[in-house]
C-alpha cells in the first residue's frame, strides 16, 4: 500500500473484534476506544434516528467534532476541521446515498470513515480493503467449496462478504481504497448501491438490504487513474473532498493529539516537550508541500512525496520513540531528523536535490533551526 | 470624513461609489406592523389604525409577509419608506414595461452627481407593497426625509455629507446584520446592531443567518408576526434615545449626535406624514419601512408634534428631480462592492417566485441545466439526490428550511463530485443573477437619456448587465455609427463601452469594444445632460469645455483625436480654435511637438470622416513653424529625463510630418532637425535621434553620419553622453550597423579604448541599446565584429552563397507581380528554360 497512513489503517481484521477483549491489541477499534462517549451520546440523544442508526445525525456530528454533552460528558474531537464537511458526510449517509471520501493521502479519510461507522452502526469492522487483487467475492459472496461439493449450492454453502453482511444486518460497510480495486470488480457495487439488492443468480435468490445499510468508500485523488471510477459508479456516490489542514496551528494540533494518543497505545513515555518540535516538522512539511516559505518570500521546489499530516504524525512518533529508547526522553532535532529525511526523500535522486536545496536555502538561514540543520546534514 | 472627501472629489467615474453608499438606505430591515389591536380600546369601531410593517430591504420573506399582511389588513393607504419625491414615479410602476430590478433615482438638478438610488427588486417588500397598492387601487405614497433636504445637506455641510449614508449603513446593520459595510459606514457601529443583539439572544453567532431563519424562511407570518418583530426591535432600541431627538444624556461624540439627528429627522418626517394622513381621515394605514424604524412609527409612541417640527425646520433645500433607472442583479449583491446589498439576489428571486414545495427541486433543476450548458455532466437523478441531501443537511443543521449554504454544499457533493470550480458558474448566473431592469419610455427621462435610448434602438446595440465584446468594421456605415456613438459617450464620461484589444489585425478599420451597462452610468448620463439634449450636441459641448479648460497643449492634442473618432466637427473646431489660440501664446516647444502628430493625423484622415481640415492644416503649419524656430533652444540643457521626453516628442512629430509629407511642413521641420543634429551642445539622446532621422530620410549621407559618430565617440568626449547619443542614433533598424560602412568599426574602437571604470559605466547603456535588436541581427553584428578583430574586412555581402537556381522561381514570381517580362529574367539567369517554378539543375 502506498497510502502512508499507517496509524489510521484498521489493522484489526473483523475476526479480532469478535473477541475484542484483550487489552494488548495494538490498536483497538474506534467503537471500543470511545465506547464511553458513544454510550453517553446515545443516552442523552432524544432526537429522531434514522432506522438502525445507533445515534441521531446530530449526535454523530457531535461525536466527530467533539463537544460537551448536557450531562457533562466531554466528547473528544475526532476530526479537527470544517464542521460543514462532517455535516455533509452525515447527511449523505442519512439520505441512504453512498459516501465517497476523497483526498490526498493522510487527510483522515479512513479515520473519518471508521468513526462514522462506529457511531452510526456501532461497529467499524465491516471493511473491504481495496487492492489491485481484490476479487469480486470480497464485494459479493464466496463459496464454501466443501459444502458446495457435498450439498450443492445453498445459502448454507455461501461465504458472505462484509458488504453482504452489512446488507443483511442494516449496518455500514467501509470500502478502503476504492480506486485500487479493478474496474470490473468495482462494477459489482452498482446494483448494490442503486437497487440495494445483491442478486444470487446461482440460487435464483437475492439479498435485500435492510434499512441502515450504506457504503462509505475512501479513495486517494493523488494517484488518480489507477482504476478511475466509471461515471455510472461515480454518480451513485456523494463525493466529499477532505482538504489538508488550513493553518499551521490546526495542523500542529492534529499532530499533537494524534501523537499523544499513539504514544499512549505504544506505551511510549509521555510528557515529552514535543510541541516545539511538532511545529517545526509541520512547518517543514507545509513549506515543502506548498513550495513557498511561510514568510512568503522564498519559492522552493516541492518533492514528489505527499507530506501529509499523517506522515508528520509518524515522523513525530518515530522521534519520540528514538528519544525514549536511545536518548534522555526529550525529543530533539536529532531524533526527528531521520524520520523527516525519510518522509521527504521518496525518490532518491530528485527528492534528495530538493531536500538539499531546502536545507541550504531555508533551514540554514534560520538561526534557531541550526540544530536541525546540523542533524540533517550529518545524515547526508 | 472619508465619504465626504470622496463625494466632493469624485469625477464621474467614481460615481458608482457615491451612489452605492446612498443606496443602502433601502436595504434596511423591515419593520413590523404595529398591531394596534390590543392598544386600541374598541370603543370607536372606526378608530384609525396604523400598522407598521418592519421589513428587511430585499428580503423575500419580508416581501411575502408584507403581501399577506396587506391582504389581511386591507388598508386604505400604503406608505413606503422613501423620500416623498418618489411619489411622482408611482404611476409608472403600474406599467408592465417597468421590469425590476429598477431604482428610484433622485438627483439634484443643478449637480446631478448628488444622487440617491432606491433600488427595488421583484422580491423587495417595497416593490411588493407598491404593486399591491396599485393592483388594489389603494392610495400609496412615500415617506422619509425629503430628498430636497437630504441632497442639500450633502451640498451645504460637507461634514454632514456622510450623515445620511451612515444612517443607511446603520439601518443596514439593523436590517441585515452581518452585512459588510462600506468603510464610511463605520460610524454605524457606534450603535449596537439590533439584529446582532437579537441573534445573540437567540443563540446564533451569525446575525444574517438568524434573520434568514427567523424571518425570511418563515412563510407563515403576518400582522402578528410584524407586531412581535416591532416589540423585539423596540426592546433592542430601548437603550437608544430613539424617539427623543434631544437625548437626555449628551452624546459622547459629536459624530454620534449627528447620526441620531439624522435618525430623528428621518423618523420625524415619516411621523409627519402619518399625522397628516390621520388628519385626512384615513382609517387603516400600512407603513412599510426598515425594521429598525418600526418602533418609532407607531402612533402610541409619537413624541409631541412640536418636537418633530423643531427637528424639521430650517433644513437646507436644493432642487431635485426623480426618475426610474434600470438596476442590475449584480448591483444588488454585495459582491460588487455595494455596501448594503444582499448576498444572493438570484437565489432570493428564486425563493420569492417559486411556490414553496418546488423551491429546492426546481433550484437543482436549474443548477443541473446550467452545468449541462457548460458541458458538465449533471443528470436528473443527481438533481433529485442533491435535493434530498439539501433537505437532510437542513434538518441536521436545525434550520427551518433549506438555505443557500445547504444548496451549495449539496450541489458540490452530488453534482460536481466534490469540486468547487464548476460551482463558480452557478455563482454568477444563478446565485447573483444577470438580470437588468427595464424602464419604459413613458418614464420622465432627461432628454439626453431619451436620445441615447433612441440611438441604441436604431443601432441595435443591446443594453446588458453582462460584459460583451463587439467587433466593429468601420468600413460599414452602421458599424461606424456604433463606434461614433461609443466614442461620444466616452467623451461624455459615460463609459458604457471601453476599447479592447482587436486581436492580431493591424488594420485601422477594426475596433473592438467591451460593453457593459452599469446603473451608475444612468447618473453619468444625467450629469452629462447638462451639456446638451442629444448625445451629439452634448459631446460637442463637452469637448469644447474640456478644450478651454485643458491644462496643456498635449491634452488638446489628445482631445483632437477623440473628437475625430467621435465624429464631432463642432467639437473639433472648438478644440482647434483653442489650440490655435494657445499656440500663439505658448512657448512650450515640447507641448507643441506633442500636438503635431494628432494634428497631422486629423489632417490626413479627417476629410475621410467629413471634417473640414483646412483650419486644422493652418494650425498645424503654425505649430510646425513655431516648433522649427524653437526646437534647438528647447533642446539645450536637458537632463536625462527631459531628453527622453523630448526624444519621444521629436519622434512623434517626425512621424506626423512624414504622414502628410507636405513641403511647407517638411522644410521647417527638417531645418530644425538639422540644427539639433549638428549642435554638439544638445543632449546626446536628442541629437543622436535627430541625426538618425535625417539619415533615414536621406538628408545627410552616411559619411557625415560616420563623422558625427566618430566625433561624438572620440576620446575627448565624455563616455556616458556618448552612449546616449549612440542609443538615439542606433534605435531602430539594425541594418544600418550591419551594412553601414565604418559605423561598426568606429563603435568597436571607441568601446575597446574606453578605460576600465568608464567601460563599467557604459556597459549597461550599450547593452540596452543592442538588446533591442533581434537575436538574428545581433548574431550578424557579432560575426562582423569577429571579422573586424581578425582584420578581415567584412565582405560587402556574400553573394556567392546565393543559390540562384533556387531563388529563381521566387524572383520570377516577384517580377511577375511587379509587371516585368518574366521570361527574359528566367532566360538570362537560368540555364534551364523550364516552367520557372521548377528548380533547375545547379550550374
Amino acid at each position: 500500500m502506498t497510502d502512508p497512513q499507517p496509524e489510521t489503517k484498521p489493522e484489526a481484521d473483523p475476526g479480532t473484534s469478535l473477541d475484542a477483549g484483550p487489552a494488548d491489541v495494538l490498536r483497538a477499534a474506534a467503537e471500543d476506544v470511545y465506547a464511553d462517549e458513544l454510550v453517553a451520546l446515545s443516552a442523552g440523544d432524544d432526537r429522531p434516528r434514522p432506522p438502525h442508526w445507533r445515534l441521531s445525525p446530530w449526535a454523530v456530528t457531535t461525536y466527530l467534532l467533539g463537544g460537551t454533552l448536557a450531562d457533562g460528558t466531554v466528547v473528544s474531537a475526532k476530526y479537527l476541521g470544517s464542521r460543514r464537511l462532517m455535516e455533509i458526510a452525515v447527511a449523505s449517509l442519512a439520505t441512504d446515498r453512498a459516501l465517497l471520501l476523497l483526498g490526498v493521502p493522510g487527510t483522515a479519510k479512513t479515520w473519518v470513515s471508521e468513526h462514522l461507522a462506529a457511531a452510526i452502526s456501532g461497529s467499524s469492522t465491516l471493511v473491504v480493503q481495496g487492492t489491485a487483487g481484490t476479487p469480486e467475492e470480497s464485494l459479493r459472496y464466496g463459496w464454501n467449496y466443501a459444502r458446495l461439493l457435498a450439498d450443492g449450492p445453498s445459502r448454507a454453502a455461501m461465504v458472505p462478504s462484509p458488504v453482504m453482511r452489512a446488507m443483511q444486518t442494516g449496518r455500514l460497510v467501509r470500502i478502503e481504497e476504492l480506486t485500487r480495486i479493478p474496474a470490473d470488480v468495482q462494477d459489482a457495487l452498482i446494483t448494490i448501491l442503486s437497487e440495494k439488492t445483491l442478486p444470487i443468480p446461482e440460487l435464483d435468490d437475492q439479498v435485500l438490504a435492510r434499512q441502515g445499510f450504506n457504503v462509505i468508500a475512501t479513495a486517494n485523488n493523488r494517484d488518480k487513474g489507477v482504476n478511475d471510477l466509471s461515471s455510472a459508479l461515480k454518480r451513485r456516490f456523494n463525493t466529499l473532498v477532505l482538504p489538508l489542514p488550513d493553518s499551521v496551528a490546526e495542523e500542529v494540533e492534529i499532530v499533537r493529539t494524534r501523537v499523544a494518543a499513539l504514544g499512549a497505545s505504544l506505551q511510549l513515555p509521555a510528557g515529552s516537550e514535543a510541541l516545539a518540535e511538532i511545529e517545526r516538522v509541520v512547518t517543514v512539511f507545509r513549506e515543502l508541500r506548498s513550495g513557498l516559505t511561510t514568510d512568503q518570500r522564498t519559492t522552493i521546489k516541492s518533492p514528489s512525496s505527499t507530506l501529509s499530516t499523517a506522515e508528520a504524525i509518524s515522523v513525530m512518533t518515530n522521534g519520540i520513540s528514538l528519544a525514549a529508547h536511545f536518548g534522555d526522553g526529550v525529543i530533539r532535532a536529532n531524533d526527528v531528523a531521520a524520520g523527516l529525511v525519510g518522509a521527504v526523500i521518496k525518490d532518491p535522486v530528485q527528492d534528495r536535490l530538493v531536500w538539499q536545496e531546502y536545507l541550504e536555502t531555508v533551514v540554514k538561514d534560520r538561526r534557531e533551526w541550526s540544530d536541525l540543520y546540523r542533524a540533517c546534514r550529518d545524515l547526508g | 470624513m472619508d465619504s465626504t472627501v470622496t463625494m466632493e472629489s469624485t469625477t464621474t467615474t467614481d460615481l458608482a461609489v457615491t451612489t452605492d453608499l446612498t443606496v443602502t438606505t433601502n436595504l434596511t430591515v423591515t419593520t413590523d406592523l404595529t398591531a394596534t389591536g390590543p392598544v386600541e380600546p374598541l370603543v370607536q369601531p372606526a378608530a384609525p389604525r396604523v400598522e407598521v410593517l418592519g421589513i428587511r430591504h430585499h428580503g423575500p420573506g419580508s416581501a411575502r409577509s408584507v403581501a399577506r399582511a396587506l391582504d389581511e389588513l386591507g388598508p386604505d393607504l400604503v406608505i413606503i419608506e422613501g423620500p416623498p419625491e418618489l411619489d411622482a414615479l408611482i404611476p409608472y410602476a403600474a406599467d408592465p414595461e417597468l421590469v425590476p430590478p429598477v431604482a428610484g433615482l433622485v438627483y439634484a438638478v443643478d449637480t446631478p452627481r448628488r444622487a440617491a438610488f432606491y433600488p427595488m427588486a421583484v422580491f423587495s417588500p417595497e416593490w411588493v407593497a407598491l404593486q399591491w397598492a396599485l393592483a388594489h387601487g389603494v392610495d400609496v405614497r412615500f415617506a422619509d426625509l425629503p430628498a430636497v433636504h437630504l441632497l442639500a445637506q450633502d451640498h451645504d455641510e460637507s461634514k454632514k455629507e456622510s450623515g445620511p449614508d451612515d444612517r443607511e449603513g446603520g439601518e443596514e446593520a439593523a436590517g441585515e446584520g452581518s452585512l459588510p459595510r462600506e468603510p464610511v459606514a463605520g460610524v454605524a457601529q457606534h450603535r449596537p446592531d439590533p439584529i446582532t443583539q437579537l441573534a445573540t439572544v437567540a443563540g446564533y453567532d451569525d446575525p444574517e443567518r438568524w434573520w434568514e431563519d427567523a424571518v425570511e424562511h418563515r412563510r407563515t407570518s403576518s400582522l402578528e408576526h410584524f407586531a412581535q418583530l416591532r416589540e423585539a426591535m423596540a426592546a433592542v432600541r430601548d437603550p437608544l434615545p430613539t424617539d427623543d431627538p434631544a437625548p437626555p444624556v449628551p452624546p459622547p461624540a459629536a459624530r454620534e449626535a449627528l447620526d441620531r439627528d439624522d435618525d430623528g429627522r428621518r423618523e420625524a418626517s415619516m411621523r409627519k406624514i402619518i399625522r397628516a394622513e390621520l388628519r385626512a381621515g384615513r382609517s387603516r394605514i400600512a407603513f412599510v419601512c426598515g425594521a429598525f424604524h418600526a418602533p418609532a412609527l407607531h402612533p402610541d409612541t409619537f413624541p409631541p408634534v412640536s418636537r418633530d417640527n423643531a427637528l424639521l425646520t430650517k433644513l437646507p433645500k436644493v432642487k431635485v428631480a426623480a426618475t426610474w433607472a434600470p438596476w442590475s442583479a449584480a448591483r444588488l449583491s454585495y459582491v460588487s462592492g455595494y455596501g448594503a446589498g444582499v448576498r444572493s439576489p438570484g437565489w432570493y428571486r428564486h425563493l420569492f417566485l417559486t411556490p414553496e414545495p418546488e423551491v429546492v427541486s426546481s433550484w437543482f433543476v436549474r443548477v443541473a441545466r446550467a452545468l449541462r450548458a457548460a458541458d458538465l455532466d449533471a443528470s436528473t437523478a443527481s438533481a433529485v439526490e442533491a435535493a434530498r441531501l439539501a433537505e437532510a443537511l437542513a434538518a441536521i443543521r436545525g434550520r427551518p428550511s433549506v438555505g443557500l449554504s445547504e444548496l451549495t454544499d449539496a450541489a458540490q457533493t452530488v453534482l460536481t463530485e466534490g469540486s468547487e470550480l464548476p460551482l463558480q458558474l452557478i455563482d454568477k448566473t444563478m446565485i447573483i443573477g444577470e438580470e437588468l431592469g427595464r424602464v419604459p419610455d413613458s418614464v420622465p427621462m432627461v432628454p439626453l437619456a431619451r436620445d441615447l435610448a433612441a440611438q441604441q434602438r436604431s443601432l441595435r446595440l443591446k443594453v446588458s448587465a453582462t460584459s460583451t465584446v463587439i467587433e466593429l468594421d468601420l468600413r460599414r456605415e452602421s458599424q461606424l455609427a456604433r463606434s461614433v456613438l461609443l466614442h461620444r459617450l466616452r467623451l461624455l464620461g459615460v463609459p458604457w463601452g471601453s476599447p479592447t484589444d482587436v486581436g492580431t489585425t493591424t488594420g485601422t478599420f477594426k475596433e473592438a469594444w467591451e460593453l457593459q451597462w452599469t446603473p451608475a452610468l444612468a447618473v453619468g448620463l444625467i450629469e452629462a445632460s447638462l451639456y446638451g439634449t442629444t448625445v451629439h450636441a452634448a459631446a460637442s459641448a463637452r469637448a469644447g469645455e474640456q478644450a478651454s479648460g485643458a491644462a496643456d497643449l498635449a491634452a488638446l492634442g489628445v482631445l483632437i483625436e477623440r473628437c475625430l473618432l467621435a465624429d464631432l466637427p463642432d467639437g473639433l473646431r472648438a478644440v482647434v480654435a483653442a489650440l490655435g489660440e494657445r499656440v500663439a501664446r505658448r512657448h512650450d516647444t515640447l507641448g507643441l511637438l506633442q500636438t503635431v502628430e494628432p494634428l497631422a493625423r486629423t489632417c490626413r484622415y479627417g476629410d475621410v470622416r467629413g471634417v473640414d481640415v483646412v483650419e486644422v492644416g493652418e494650425v498645424l503649419r503654425t505649430v510646425v513653424v513655431r516648433v522649427g524656430a524653437g526646437l534647438r533652444a528647447a533642446c539645450a540643457s536637458l537632463d536625462d529625463a527631459g531628453a527622453g521626453a523630448m526624444r519621444a516628442a521629436v519622434e512623434g512629430a517626425d512621424r506626423g510630418v512624414g504622414l502628410l509629407d507636405r513641403s511647407e511642413l517638411n522644410t521647417p521641420w527638417r531645418e530644425a532637425l538639422r540644427a539639433v543634429a549638428g549642435d554638439d551642445g544638445v543632449h546626446g539622446a536628442v541629437a543622436g535621434r535627430a541625426s538618425r532621422l535625417l539619415l533615414d530620410a536621406g538628408l545627410i549621407d552616411q559619411q557625415l553620419a560616420a563623422d558625427r559618430l566618430s566625433r561624438r565617440l572620440s576620446l575627448g568626449a565624455p563616455a556616458v553622453p556618448a552612449a546616449a547619443w549612440l542609443d538615439g542614433f542606433l534605435t531602430g533598424d539594425a541594418l544600418l550597423l550591419i551594412y553601414g560602412e565604418d559605423l561598426l568599426g568606429i563603435i568597436d574602437e571607441w568601446l575597446a579604448a574606453a578605460p576600465e571604470e568608464t567601460f563599467e559605466d557604459l556597459l549597461p547603456l550599450i547593452r540596452r541599446t543592442f538588446s533591442r535588436y533581434h537575436s538574428a541581427e545581433r548574431r550578424q553584428i557579432g560575426r562582423h565584429l569577429r571579422d573586424l578583430s581578425r582584420g578581415t574586412r567584412p565582405t560587402a555581402e556574400t553573394e556567392d552563397e546565393f543559390d540562384l537556381a533556387r531563388a529563381g522561381p521566387a524572383v520570377a514570381a516577384v517580377a511577375r507581380l511587379l509587371g516585368f517580362p518574366v521570361s527574359d529574367l528566367r532566360g538570362s539567369d537560368l540555364p534551364d528554360d523550364g516552367p520557372g517554378l521548377e528548380v533547375g539543375p545547379r550550374e
